[in-house]
């Protein structure tokens, strides 16, 4: 397991607010290998959500270099990035980000969707990771009809159905009970230890012990690489 | 990795479907919009046929009618009609005419036959008046030459006085009295119709033409009170071309024997139809640009409710968009729904206004010109409509920020 999946290096990102420029990211230098678990810490504005958006391939970074599963990111189209996004990277967010007027079985379908795959291979698939996650008996519920800790794994399912090569996650806990957060948690390092790449952004420290390797963000510079594994 | 054009139309559905009442809303612009214009435009086009249906019937557009100009007040007391000696000088004068017929009313006249007595319109013609009415004789014959040369006691009827009458008996040979004069019938005209539905209900608008009596005008003037006054004429030109000329030279004719006053007024069928053509068309126009503003402004109620929908689901096109939606699947996902409304608006306008012009043609008498012509350029126009006024929302949304998206509350 000593292949690169991420790469960053000297990565800058600037904001302009009117007149006045902001450095949110100053020269972030990376590497995370196929199969890490790693957490990235830091108090809120510290450039962990920026930092978060760039490996997401959300947004681009104004100067520095990004390779992802070996390809040169930080240069590519805004459709290209799309393509990257539905393909290498899975989302879980903190507030679940699910569409709710869609059951859950769609919801998971979404990036198939956008994948161009089948019909009847996107149905297949998001029942599949569904039943995974214990879910497979309420495909047709709404969002709204489950709980904060079933919405999450309907998340984690949407992230999963693409087998992207980096699941990212950020506060996956932040809006969840104890309970639940814990039984998240442990779906986390399930999905570790069956080989999937994971990227975990919090300010909890209980959350992040969990991780093999903790990077530390402040100010928009990396502080710390504890490497655990 | 493109969202194929089937998906995206499904997207787009389930998206119409999931916000109903919106969606009813939106739609109701654009149906009345597009049946406001399948009304209107064939409306206008029916009212047309059927008057131009009802000249045909009356003899064509070749037909120049002569006769009293209400219009002119006579101060130096003219005579408003022709003697015959005059009426034939203006014969002579157009002989390029392929019909002059005049007519001598001697208004209602009461006829008998037997026991039966009735009321009719008792009209001296020449034997010309059939070819120029192209109204054909049902029974017998009509006039000839030879019954105005002798002045014969002869009537040619209506084929409602006959049923009046005769009933159903052998009606060729019978006798009539008119006046206390005996005159043989010779021949019955065929029964004219024209449906028309008015206020006071449905009408055969040519049933007074089913009691005329039509007498040879040399008879008539000479056996009878009728004087020896020609109120109105008939002209066919021999060509729609040649009519509008016929009927100056006419006019200038009738001008100069009445010392240049214009004691009678001249139509002709060609000129009325040409200006019921130019006074449609204004019609239209101005009901097309009604028509036109309706739907703009559906188009731009479209508009509006297309982007208060691309607000209120920023975050969902952020969610999409972080899952692998390219800028142009969710441009195309916007645009289609806008599509979808403005098409099934389209749609529904269409039938209804096919309906109402079914309802309404059945009610006022006139055949409904709907046409396919009509559906295609009102879906074609529905069509436009949504591609135009869905742009700019679908553009909109299409170049929002991920980030900003998911941040959005």
């Amino acid at each position: 397991m000593t292949e690169e999946l991420l790469v960053t290096s000297s990565i800058v990102k600037d904001y302009s607010m009117g007149k006045i420029k902001v450095r949110a990211l100053d020269g972030i230098d990376m590497i995370i290998k196929k199969g890490d678990f790693v957490s990235i810490m830091g108090p809120s504005g510290s450039g962990k959500s920026t930092l978060m958006h760039i490996l997401g391939c959300l947004d681009t970074p104004t100067s520095g270099d990004y390779f992802l599963d070996g390809e040169q990111v930080s240069a590519l189209s805004k459709s290209r990035l799309a393509a990257i996004r539905n393909q290498k990277v899975g989302f879980v967010f903190q507030t679940f980000n699910l569409l709710p007027h869609l059951n859950i079985q769609k919801n998971v379908e979404i990036p198939l969707i956008y994948a161009g795959e089948r019909p009847r291979e996107r149905v297949k698939k998001s029942i599949a990771v569904l039943d995974q996650l214990g879910l497979g008996d309420r495909l047709k519920h709404r969002p709204t009809e489950l709980s904060g800790g079933q919405r999450q794994r309907v998340a984690i399912a949407r992230a999963l159905v693409t087998r992207p090569a980096i699941i990212l996650a950020d506060e996956p806990t932040g809006n969840l009970d104890t309970t639940s957060g814990n039984d998240i948690l442990n779906i986390i390092e399930e999905l570790h230890k069956m080989g999937n790449t994971i990227i975990v952004v919090t300010h909890d420290n209980n959350i992040a012990s969990r991780a093999n390797r903790i990077l530390k963000i402040i100010d928009g510079k990396l502080q710390k690489d504890g490497s655990l594994a | 990795m493109a969202l194929s054009l089937k998906e995206s139309i499904l997207v787009g559905f389930s998206d119409f479907w999931s916000r109903k009442i919106r969606a009813i809303i939106t739609i109701f612009a654009i149906v009345l919009g597009t049946m406001s214009i399948i009304v209107v435009q064939s409306l206008v086009k029916g009212l047309q046929d059927s008057t131009l249906k009802w000249m045909m019937e009356r003899g064509g557009l070749t037909r120049i009618d002569v006769g009293y100009n209400w219009e002119y007040d006579n101060p130096r007391n003219l005579n408003r009609y022709l003697d015959l000696r005059e009426f034939n000088q203006v014969k002579n004068l157009i002989p390029e005419a392929e019909y002059v017929s005049p007519q001598i009313t001697s208004w209602r006249g009461q006829i008998s036959h037997g026991k039966n007595e009735v009321f009719g319109n008792v009209n001296g013609v020449l034997p010309d008046y059939p070819r120029i009415e192209e109204w054909k004789v049902s029974e017998g014959r009509f006039i000839t030459n030879l019954d105005m040369n002798q002045k014969n006691d002869v009537v040619v009827i209506g084929s409602t006085l006959r049923e009046e009458l005769f009933g159903n008996r052998e009606v060729i040979g019978q006798h009539i009295t008119y006046q206390n004069r005996r005159y043989q019938v010779i021949g019955v005209m065929e029964r004219r119709f024209f449906q028309a539905t008015t206020s006071l209900g449905s009408d055969n608008m040519m049933e007074y033409y089913n009691r005329y009596i039509f007498i040879p005008m040399t008879t008539l003037i000479t056996k009878t009170s009728a004087a020896d006054e020609i109120w109105n004429f008939t002209i066919k030109a021999s060509t729609i071309e040649e009519t509008v000329e016929l009927r100056q030279k006419v006019e200038s004719i009738l001008l100069n024997l009445r010392s240049g006053e214009p004691v009678f007024r001249i139509t002709s069928a060609k000129e009325i139809a040409d200006e019921m053509e130019s006074g449609t068309i204004v019609f239209r126009i101005v009901f097309t640009i009604i028509s036109m503003i309706s739907l703009f402004v559906g188009g731009i109620v479209i508009m509006n409710i297309m982007m208060a929908t691309v607000n209120e689901r920023t975050r969902e096109i952020g969610i999409r968009m972080a899952v692998g939606a390219r800028r142009f699947d969710i441009f195309f996902q916007f645009l289609i729904q806008t599509l979808i409304i403005t098409i099934s608006g389209g749609l529904i306008g269409i039938v209804l206004g096919l309906s109402i012009l079914d309802f309404v043609g059945e009610y006022i008498g006139i055949a409904m010109s709907g046409g396919t012509t009509m559906v295609f350029v009102s879906l074609i126009i529905a069509a436009t409509l949504g591609l135009v006024f869905g742009m700019y929302p679908a553009i909109k949304a299409s170049n929002l920020d991920p980030v900003r998206c998911l941040a959005y509350e």
